[in-house]
């Protein structure tokens, strides 16, 4: 199977998907309007990143549904609105602490709710701890993996809305990984791309 | 004059641009609907850190086009692709520490004239916004702020012998510098001014 990323081109974008570090993690790169030349159920995985406009998705909106209602698997992460142009998802936006790290001995209060999940076999709490933009509500039956400091979801599986699988997190890795900015997102990444390859690029792992 | 602010990002402009547009000094356009048409009736443009620039290379030529009749185009972001012969992609500082983040004014440009280098160095005592590496200085170039001890070009200005003139800012939107000593509103300004003709190349 293969990871298809839809490829919007800020430079971030840019960075972060065709430099080598991490372009052997992305099958083919796709531009939001080149979404109906693509036949979706050929890739395991469909990867909207960071920062995607979502004016440039919704048009997709029903094709994405119909990929994960034939068991595909879309990850989605931040600053995108995904619930503009994916299904069940519920987002509140939260202001970004940006300075917490300032403060000596502080605390963003991000913690792993999943530690026994696979993906944790490859980051720790310090690794999804940047800042925030928002958290979700996710459906009943939904699996969470990471919460925000009042315990509200920021990262968490849904493999209940549609019969496919959607992996939804308000983090922003690959915009600041793709800026040169924080090393956590780096790291973030170092992790999150491999168990996206290992864990989610096979329809035999739905 | 004409000046297009293209617009990459969903959400809102920075509210300097949006008080440009009701002025009637600024036309925006959201990206997914930019026309060659669009760069044809521009005299000026200003791109963003979000820039679509896969999509804007497919307009280059109209771009060319803009900055051969004397436009002006000044560039927010890490460069990616090159737009116009003459251009080249963006670097990174290298594993960079505090004393690379260091600014020095190396030309007094009017877009910058009574801003102190501090105010735009710094944040809440955190640098590093500003820039973190620098497009490179095309042959002709003018140098206006350096980066680091080797005072690597984060800002030039490069009046084109083709004609036109491009601003290269590399880091985020300067309209965006809203932080303690944030000069985003009177840059935000300026950009417009320097895309109108208005300030001195």
């Amino acid at each position: 199977m293969s990871i298809l990323a839809i490829h919007p081109g800020a430079y971030y974008h840019i960075e972060s998907f065709e430099s080598p570090r991490y372009a052997g993690f992305f099958d083919r790169l796709v531009r939001p309007e080149a979404l109906d030349s693509v036949r979706l159920e050929e890739h395991a995985v469909v990867l909207i990143p960071c920062r995607t406009p979502a004016d440039r998705m919704a048009p997709h909106a029903a094709r994405l549904r119909a990929y994960l209602d034939a068991g595909g698997t879309i990850v989605a992460t931040g600053e995108s609105q995904s619930q503009l142009f994916l299904p069940g998802i519920d987002f509140t936006p939260q202001p970004t602490n940006f300075w917490w790290w300032l403060t000596p001995g502080a605390d963003l209060g991000v913690r792993i709710a999943a530690p026994g999940h696979s993906l944790f076999t490859r980051l720790s709490q310090r690794d999804i701890s940047w800042h925030l933009h928002g958290w979700f509500t996710p459906p009943p039956g939904a699996e969470i993996l990471a919460v925000n400091e009042a315990g509200q979801a920021i990262l968490y599986i849904d493999a209940v809305t549609t019969a496919g699988r959607m992996v939804v997190t308000s983090l922003d890795p690959i915009f600041h990984h793709g800026s040169h900015f924080m090393p956590a997102t780096t790291r973030f990444l170092d992790g999150f791309l491999p168990w996206i390859r290992d864990e989610l690029d096979s329809k035999d792992n739905k | 004059m004409s000046v297009l602010l293209i617009h990459s990002h969903f959400g809102e402009v920075a509210p300097v641009y949006a008080a440009a547009d009701l002025a009637g000094q600024l036309t925006i356009v959201r990206e997914r609907d930019l026309r060659a048409d669009d760069l044809a009736k521009a005299s000026g443009l200003i791109t963003t850190t979000h820039l679509d620039q896969i999509g804007l290379l497919d307009h280059a030529d109209a771009l060319q086009d803009m900055l051969n009749s004397g436009g002006r185009w000044f560039f927010n972001g890490h460069m990616m692709r090159r737009f116009v012969p003459g251009l080249d992609l963006y670097v990174p500082l290298k594993a960079p520490r505090r004393a690379d983040y260091a600014l020095t004014r190396l030309y007094e440009h009017p877009l910058f004239a009574g801003i102190e280098q501090r105010q735009l160095e710094e944040n809440k005592g955190v640098a590093g916004f500003y820039g973190r590496g620098h497009n490179p200085l095309p042959a002709g170039g003018q140098p206006v702020n350096g980066i680091g001890p080797a005072m690597l070009p984060v800002d030039w200005v490069w009046a084109r012998p083709q004609g036109g003139a491009i601003f290269s800012h590399a880091g985020n939107d300067l309209s965006g510098m809203i932080g303690d000593h944030g000069q985003g509103a009177l840059l935000g300004r300026r950009i417009i001014d320097w895309c109108r003709g208005e300030l001195a190349a």
